[in-house]
């Protein structure tokens, strides 16, 4: 389902990853681990061509990403789901409209669009806090409301950046536990952390990156700061 | 259906923009009626005086004095037929002898006084022009114009055009300046929103589309308000002072204000182009994939 190929990207000349090949199959729950600085945040932004590589390939779904325009770009977001450290919630928006953005913005008809927020906010367990306003919310509620927004369209990949970097131990564990169940769903899902207690916890495929190189490729793995379980 | 429905979300995009805009929508607002008013202030200025010199200019009168002998009725039917004659009046010799007997004590003597054309012209700078095709008719003898003042009213005339032509240019350029950045801090405020909308995957016509709009909507509105301004101000100048100053000119009765439908016109496309050009082009900045 994702696929990085020879990736190579700089910039300025400082190179941020060198030679990076990855495959991620589909329904697939991975960590992507490693020190600040180390490439994960350039990799996911590769991923959602907010980027592109200075040499290589990327493939989502078998398409090579690299090679979209960007009038096509907007398609591919559409395919993933993105989840961010800082949520990245439409502030004066209720938690319902941040959810429902997308499906509104695709035209999708207005019963459909509650039926399937209503069934993102189940997921994540929200249904109560549907009027809520982001700053009425916790971190952790605040990044489920990321998560709804994410998932809202059935997106087959779900890509999430640092997704517990602002919470507390407890709602970390919440939030990956969360992103665990929806990849018992069938799509995939890949997580670019530091965070080494949530990467022990679940003990899933472990990505680690270390300047900008990939330095270990573990199923069932643990992130023991640079070391490899 | 589907693109209905996207169009109604734009809309609705378009006036939760405009709600959460709160005091900045007036900010803008403030901003795009200040440099319209001015602009519609210029150009009503501009376009008032230009009427005025055209008023001018159709008192001009030029005198053709007629050979003996030759019918008034058919030199005059030639003369109207010239480009820029609006209109020739015959005076008869016998009218005219008539006139000045009774204005002026007149020894009886025989009438000395030709028949004379009174030859009125759609435009002043026409004046001279017409004075030598005039001359140079069969029929009449002798031409007389206020020469000097049909100079100086086409100079003058030329004087304003160029003068208007210039001071537009700079206006529609600095109310262009004006209003396209005043649009970019609406715009910059919603950075993150643009950036939010575009990572989900929200094509970027669907995010441009209500800043578009919104700045169209603060063009409509600051047309409407410059307009009222404008109008209120021509009101008071026309009781105050145009009484006075046009009274001891020869154009009593004359409209000489540009109409205010026209200004409000040119300033409704102003603002709407400019706001929601000002917008697009702004956006197109931001909305980046």
């Amino acid at each position: 389902m994702i696929r990085l190929q020879n990736v190579y990207k700089d910039y300025g000349g400082r190179p941020a990853l060198v030679n990076v090949n990855l495959h991620i199959g589909v329904g697939e729950f991975a960590f992507l681990v490693g020190p600040s600085g180390a490439g994960k945040s350039t990799v996911m932004r590769l991923l959602y061509r907010e980027e592109k590589p200075t040499s290589g390939q990327v493939f989502i779904g078998g398409i090579d990403i690299t090679r979209l325009d960007r009038a096509q770009v907007p398609l591919l977001r559409r395919r993933l789901g993105i989840v961010f450290q800082d949520y990245k919630l439409l502030p004066k928006q209720t938690v319902f409209d941040n959810v429902a953005y997308i499906l509104r913005a695709l035209g999708v008809e207005r019963m459909e669009v509650s039926r399937r927020v209503r069934s993102a906010l189940t997921v994540v367990n929200l249904e109560d806090k549907e009027d809520a306003y982001p700053d009425e919310l916790s971190g952790g509620e605040q990044q489920r409301v990321g998560i709804a927004r994410a998932i809202v369209n059935g997106p087959p990949v779900l890509l999430a950046d640092e997704p517990t970097g602002n919470l507390d131990p407890v709602a970390s564990l919440e939030i990956v536990q969360l992103l665990e169940r929806i990849s018992q769903r069938g799509t995939t899902v890949f997580i670019s952390t530091h965070d080494q207690f949530i990467v022990n916890s679940l003990r899933k495929r472990v990505v680690s990156l270390k300047a900008g190189q990939v330095a270990g490729d573990v199923d069932s793995g643990v992130y023991e700061m640079e070391t490899i379980g | 259906m589907r693109q209905l429905r996207i169009l109604s979300g734009v809309v609705v995009e378009t006036m939760q923009g405009l709600k959460q805009g709160g005091w900045s929508n007036w900010l803008v607002v403030s901003i795009l009626v200040i440099a319209l008013t001015i602009f519609g202030g210029v150009l009503q200025l501009t376009m008032t005086l230009k009427s005025v010199v055209a008023a001018w200019g159709s008192q001009l009168v030029i005198s053709a004095y007629l050979k003996d002998g030759d019918d008034p009725r058919s030199v005059a039917r030639t003369v109207s037929q010239l480009p820029d004659v609006k209109l020739v009046e015959i005076v008869p010799r016998d009218v005219a002898w008539q006139e000045m007997q009774a204005s002026f004590k007149v020894a009886s003597l025989a009438n000395p006084l030709p028949n004379t054309l009174h030859i009125q012209l759609t435009r002043p700078e026409a004046v001279e022009k017409t004075a030598l095709c005039l001359r140079a008719m069969d029929g009449i003898e002798h031409v007389r114009y206020p020469l000097a003042v049909a100079r100086n009213l086409n100079r003058f005339r030329q004087f304003l055009e160029a003068t208007g032509v210039a001071v537009t240019a700079a206006l529609t350029a600095a109310t262009l300046m004006v209003i396209g950045n005043t649009i970019q801090l609406v715009i910059q405020s919603r950075m993150r929103e643009i950036e939010i909308q575009s990572l989900m995957g929200v094509s970027p016509w669907y995010i441009k589309g209500p800043l578009v709009l919104q700045g169209a909507a603060y063009g409509l509105v600051s047309a409407l308000v410059a307009t009222s301004l404008i109008w209120a101000g021509r009101v008071y100048v026309e009781a105050c002072v145009a009484g006075q100053l046009v009274g001891f000119l020869p154009l009593a009765g004359q409209q000489f204000g540009y109409g205010m439908l026209p200004t409000f016109l040119v300033l409704l496309v102003l603002g709407v182009s400019v706001g929601a050009g000002g917008s697009a082009w702004t956006s197109g900045r931001y909305v980046k994939i």
